[in-house]
């Protein structure tokens, strides 16, 4: 098994939503539900100066975020009929419809906000990894449809070698990399903050939660 | 977001409620059958009478089931028996249920061997043990931080420990248990309960400021924390007073209402008696009616119970981006 990941450059994210809509449109999820969102991050702040002038720190960035397909995860962890399971075949981590219950522990668990329970199907649902197109030999949605050419997936031996400048999972607001051993590799903007710097908030939390 | 996570999980709030005071009450019960000496009249109406703590824990393990999306996969819940805490939740409570359910059972025609019954009886008190533990520590998942800390499975034993003594009580007295002693036991267990929960509520209450993810802060899923305290110590205070100021007058009330024969010192006396009072053959096993202040105090104590669980769920926050 080889495992798989996503490769996201927060340098080139226009937060445009693209890869969101276009997952959204190719796995026709409801309206309340996204597989990929994108979060908006700001933080700083805009002062005006005794002589008039004003002083800005104010920052803005976008990181896009699915499930990661993590190393360790915690949603595989916690199911208790483990239809959430690491695919052995393609090393996604995938939810077997005919075992799961909907009970939600995965989506409790996830510190990724991935999964979610489709109370009408009954069960939980993610990304998984667009694993049809996968076999047709093609990326996921998401990566194709980027039109910055800010996302990428594959093998994760072969996507760490691919960006060496990328690093781990580990800016805001992606919790410590310790938790689940994401497989997802980042390459940082500059106004981009490190996991645990609380100065950053989400500003679009209606939208993403 | 709070209100919305508690309210979509509010099955498992009543199960968390009603649950592990069901289990202690009927680990009481059992250990009161293995350990005290009564007649056999008595022993049988205990025997009967288990199942009020007992309908109170399956009405519990049958809400929780409500929530599920997809019911009919229930089974699969064993695969992952020893892997996931909730798997291991569900085991316990099956393993627990069916020896209490299949005892209560049985007991309309006694085992004969004392031993072969106190061993089922001790059998019962380590499976109900079990139980609430795996209920305390059913989510204890290092990635959600606001409930990744002792204080909630701590908080959730010394919940079965104001809730169950009080139904243990109600059950006793419906059973005609005549014995001060027990009541005087339970009533101190359920406020040496009360005070443990509450030092672990205001501990928890206190760290939720300092929890923060990148989308909420703890402290603005639940708001409401202290009045939601301070609900739970009204409503299980006056549990437990009510449950005291009771204690001494009710066994005979309740005989007087009940109608029940007056019975004789002796177990064999009264076991005639009973007997005599159904001349049809028929055995009939009769208790006291449950008494409203039985009733008040059982329902304080729930719904005191109720709004700190209500509460735990509210406040469910991964690291990182989840709620």
């Amino acid at each position: 098994m080889t495992a798989k990941g996503f490769y996201f450059d927060s340098t080139r994210c226009t937060g445009c939503r693209t890869c969101e809509m276009a997952c959204k449109d190719y796995k026709d999820t409801d309206i309340d539900f996204n597989y990929r969102k994108v979060y908006d991050l700001e933080g700083g702040e805009c002062t005006l100066n005794e002589d008039g002038t004003a002083s800005n720190s104010a920052y803005c960035y976008h990181v896009s975020v699915s499930c990661n397909h993590c190393e360790d995860p915690a949603c595989v962890k916690v199911c208790p009929t483990t239809a959430m399971h690491k695919d052995a075949a393609t090393g996604l981590v995938l939810v077997d419809d005919s075992k799961c219950i909907g009970c939600g522990y995965c989506h409790m668990a996830c510190p990724y906000n991935a999964p979610k329970v489709n109370r009408e199907a009954g069960h939980s649902v993610k990304c998984d990894g667009c694993k049809d197109r996968m076999e047709q030999g093609l990326k996921p949605m998401c990566v194709t449809a980027c039109p910055l050419r800010a996302l990428d997936f594959g093998d994760w031996d072969e996507l760490q070698r691919e960006y060496p400048d990328a690093a781990v999972g580990n800016i805001a607001p992606l919790p410590s990399k310790d938790y689940t051993n994401p497989h997802l590799l980042v390459k940082e903007c500059r106004d981009a903050k490190p996991s645990g710097d609380m100065a950053v908030k989400v500003s679009n939390t209606q939208e993403v939660m | 977001m709070g209100l919305s996570t508690a309210l979509s999980e509010i099955t498992l709030v009543l199960f968390t409620t009603l649950a592990p005071s069901g289990a202690f009450a009927i680990c009481a019960l059992a250990l009161l059958l293995m350990l005290a000496p009564m007649d056999a009249a008595q022993r049988r109406r205990l025997d009967k009478f288990m199942y009020i703590p007992l309908i109170a824990t399956m009405a519990g393990l049958v809400a929780s089931a409500t929530h599920l999306g997809n019911p009919s996969n229930a089974l699969f819940t064993f695969m992952g028996v020893g892997k996931s805490p909730l798997s291991n939740e569900v085991f316990a409570a099956v393993c627990f249920l069916l020896l209490t359910g299949v005892y209560w059972l049985v007991s309309f025609r006694p085992l004969k061997s004392r031993t072969a019954r106190n061993v089922w009886l001790a059998a019962i008190v380590a499976a109900g043990v079990v139980f609430v533990f795996t209920v305390a520590f059913a989510y204890d998942v290092e990635s959600i931080v606001t409930w990744n800390t002792p204080l909630v499975p701590a908080a959730l034993v010394a919940n079965a420990c104001v809730g169950g003594p009080v139904l243990a009580a109600t059950t006793l007295r419906i059973s005609k248990w005549e014995r001060q002693g027990v009541y005087r036991t339970l009533g101190w267990i359920s406020v040496a309960g009360l005070a443990v929960s509450v030092v672990a509520y205001v501990l928890q209450g206190a760290a939720l400021d300092g929890k923060w993810n990148y989308v909420t802060n703890a402290w603005a899923l639940v708001p409401g924390y202290w009045w939601m305290l301070a609900a739970y110590v009204a409503f299980c205070g006056v549990a437990v007073v009510a449950e005291a100021r009771w204690r001494d007058a009710a066994p005979s009330s309740g005989r007087r209402k009940a109608g029940a024969v007056r019975e004789g010192s002796a177990g064999k006396g009264k076991a005639a008696a009973e007997q005599a009072s159904n001349p049809s053959g028929h055995r009939r096993i009769a208790g006291n009616r449950p008494q409203a202040s039985d009733v008040f105090a059982l329902t304080c104590a729930f719904c005191g119970i109720f709004v700190m669980r209500f509460a735990f769920y509210m406040m469910h926050m991964t690291a990182g981006m989840g709620v």
